[in-house]
């Protein structure tokens, strides 16, 4: 059996547990579910196309030398800027990740990718400058990049 | 019309199947590589995603914002702190859904080191974990996952130590 598959039946079957124990808020469920395919699946075709654009106009040579080992720190680096101006939802984060790493891509790289496409966004700035300060904002950027430059690094003494 | 012009699911689709388009009639062969790109992975993920939008759908009814917030509390202390860096992993959503949530944990007195570790923990992403493992491998997603909960903690730490100054900039 698929994955996938397997998953599949464990939430049917969460979704069982949850509707014997409590039907309105099952119903609730249901419909932030529909809400989270609808909106997450158009992202996640765009950014298949742009996977799909990618195999056809960009070599692996091309991916090996920007995010390859070879590439090293220079290579995580370009990773984390693709990351932090990348407007993925984060279920788009990691066919994406996947598909650079298949390509040839260092796990460095696909690490301080995936921690700058989730964590940082040009787009959230302003959110989470309104809400949660100009400070705050700030150095909280600043930070994560910097510390997932370094977790990337180990990641790929770890994984590479 | 306006509407629908307006809405993201459309817009991402139509520009979606603009490019396929724009690219078959630049070059038919390069067209279909990026049609069936597009295919392939639709059909690998599908049973995926809806799984994903089950776990995270019935992860927000039954464990709503007021319910975290009591939980959490200021995020002070061992123990809050270790919470505020492990706890969120389980969590869906985006930046956009989380912000303010993190507004009110701060109105309720939070550390600004404890924000930053929420949203990084946050960040560990676990209900994706069927989409991680699929695409880049157990190894990866687990060694990122215990990376996260450091991060976390060092965030927590950082932030502590510059947020509580008068601010300069």
């Amino acid at each position: 059996m698929r994955a996938g598959q397997i998953y599949l039946i464990i939430a049917i079957v969460l979704f069982g547990i949850s509707f014997l124990k409590d039907k309105q808020r099952s119903k609730e469920a249901l419909k932030a579910t529909f809400k989270i395919f609808y909106v997450v699946l158009p992202v996640l075709v765009f950014v298949f196309v742009l996977m799909g654009l990618i195999e056809a106009y960009v070599s692996r040579e091309t991916i090996v030398s920007i995010l390859g080992q070879k590439s090293g720190i220079l290579g995580i680096l370009y990773a984390e800027i693709v990351g932090c101006i990348a407007l993925f939802l984060p279920p788009a984060v990691f066919p994406f990740g996947g598909y650079l790493l298949k390509n040839g891509a260092s796990y460095g790289s696909i690490a301080g990718f995936v921690f700058t496409a989730i964590l940082i966004g040009v787009t959230t700035l302003p959110l989470e400058f309104k809400l949660l300060g100009k400070r705050f904002t700030v150095f909280r950027n600043i930070f994560t990049f910097v510390l997932a430059f370094f977790i990337a690094l180990l990641m790929e003494v770890i994984l590479g | 019309m306006k509407k629908l012009l307006k809405n993201d699911a459309f817009q991402f689709l139509s520009l979606s199947i603009l490019i396929i388009l724009v690219v078959y009639g630049l070059n038919a062969a390069k067209g279909m590589i990026v049609a069936r790109a597009v295919y392939v992975t639709f059909i690998e993920v599908l049973d995926i995603v809806v799984a994903v939008s089950i776990f995270i759908g019935l992860f927000q009814v039954w464990v709503k914002p007021p319910t975290i917030v009591k939980w959490l509390g200021k995020g002070s202390g061992l123990k809050g702190f270790i919470l505020v860096c492990t706890f969120p992993i389980l969590m869906g959503g985006s930046l956009f859904t989380v912000f303010p949530l993190l507004k009110t944990l701060r109105e309720k007195g939070a550390r600004p080191g404890a924000i930053a570790s929420f949203i990084t923990a946050w960040g560990g992403k676990a209900p994706l974990l069927p989409l991680e493992t699929k695409f880049l491998g157990w190894p990866f997603a687990l060694v990122r996952l215990g990376f996260v909960i450091i991060f976390a903690f060092l965030m927590g730490i950082l932030m502590d130590w510059v947020g509580e100054k008068p601010a300069k900039l």
